[in-house]
């Protein structure tokens, strides 16, 4: 079955080991801010690089690789999706993302002209100054991890 | 207006209905899924999982190495 691979919810650590629950929480709550640093440190770093270097494609592909590995090896507690949504509502995301796919697609057609830039065109400069790519980076990271959930 | 504008306000709209769309599911009892709900089911078979994860990779490539 597709949802065979959804693991159960792990035991959390205060109550797995002998430690009191408030120094498991204490320990995650530590760990949670080693990471969130890690990140930012990591997605500061990749924002730097300058476009088409060899750096920058590194900095792209370690995450890329990290996650596949996780979600491959070690995959994290699932969250579990709908057996079957509901088609109406489906369908107007089905619209959304068919007119945005469209309106790019138009912009991609005339060869993104000035006239009629694609998002790509629009997007690129607002990531010209680095704590902004850095940013976008760090979201970036952060959806791959919440996809890698799901 | 310019053909560059209306482009402009096209993207916006399209981006912000998608919001609006999010807004929307979060509501108790809603029948819209959410990003989450429907990317996850999409992402039950291991080939969409796979497809999805490449897509989000080559949003990051396409706009962070290049």
């Amino acid at each position: 079955m597709a949802t065979d691979d959804v693991s159960r919810p792990p035991d959390r650590l205060g109550h797995r080991s002998s430690l009191p629950p408030w120094l498991g929480r204490r320990g995650n709550r530590v760990r949670t801010a080693a990471v969130a640093i890690g990140l930012a440190v990591y997605a500061w770093m990749a924002g730097s690089a300058p476009p088409f270097s060899t750096a920058a494609l590194v900095m792209v592909l370690i995450p890329g690789v990290v996650l596949a590995v996780i979600a491959y090896g070690w995959p994290p507690e699932r969250i579990p999706a709908p057996d079957k949504p509901d088609i109406t509502g489906v369908f107007w995301w089905v619209i959304a993302v068919a007119a945005l796919f469209e309106w790019e697609a138009s912009a991609y057609k005339d060869n993104s002209l000035p006239w009629h830039p694609s998002l790509t065109d629009l997007i690129n400069p607002m990531l010209g100054p680095h704590i902004v790519k850095s940013a976008a980076i760090l979201l970036w990271i952060l959806v791959g991890w919440a996809l890698v959930r799901r | 207006m310019s053909t560059r504008t209306l482009t402009i306000i096209g993207f916006v709209l399209v981006i912000a209905a998608m919001f609006l769309l999010e807004f929307l599911a979060r509501r108790p009892g809603s029948r819209i899924p959410t990003v989450g709900q429907w990317l996850g089911y999409l992402m039950r078979p291991r080939i969409g999982r796979v497809l999805i994860l490449l897509g989000w990779w080559w949003l990051g490539w396409h706009y962070f190495a290049r």
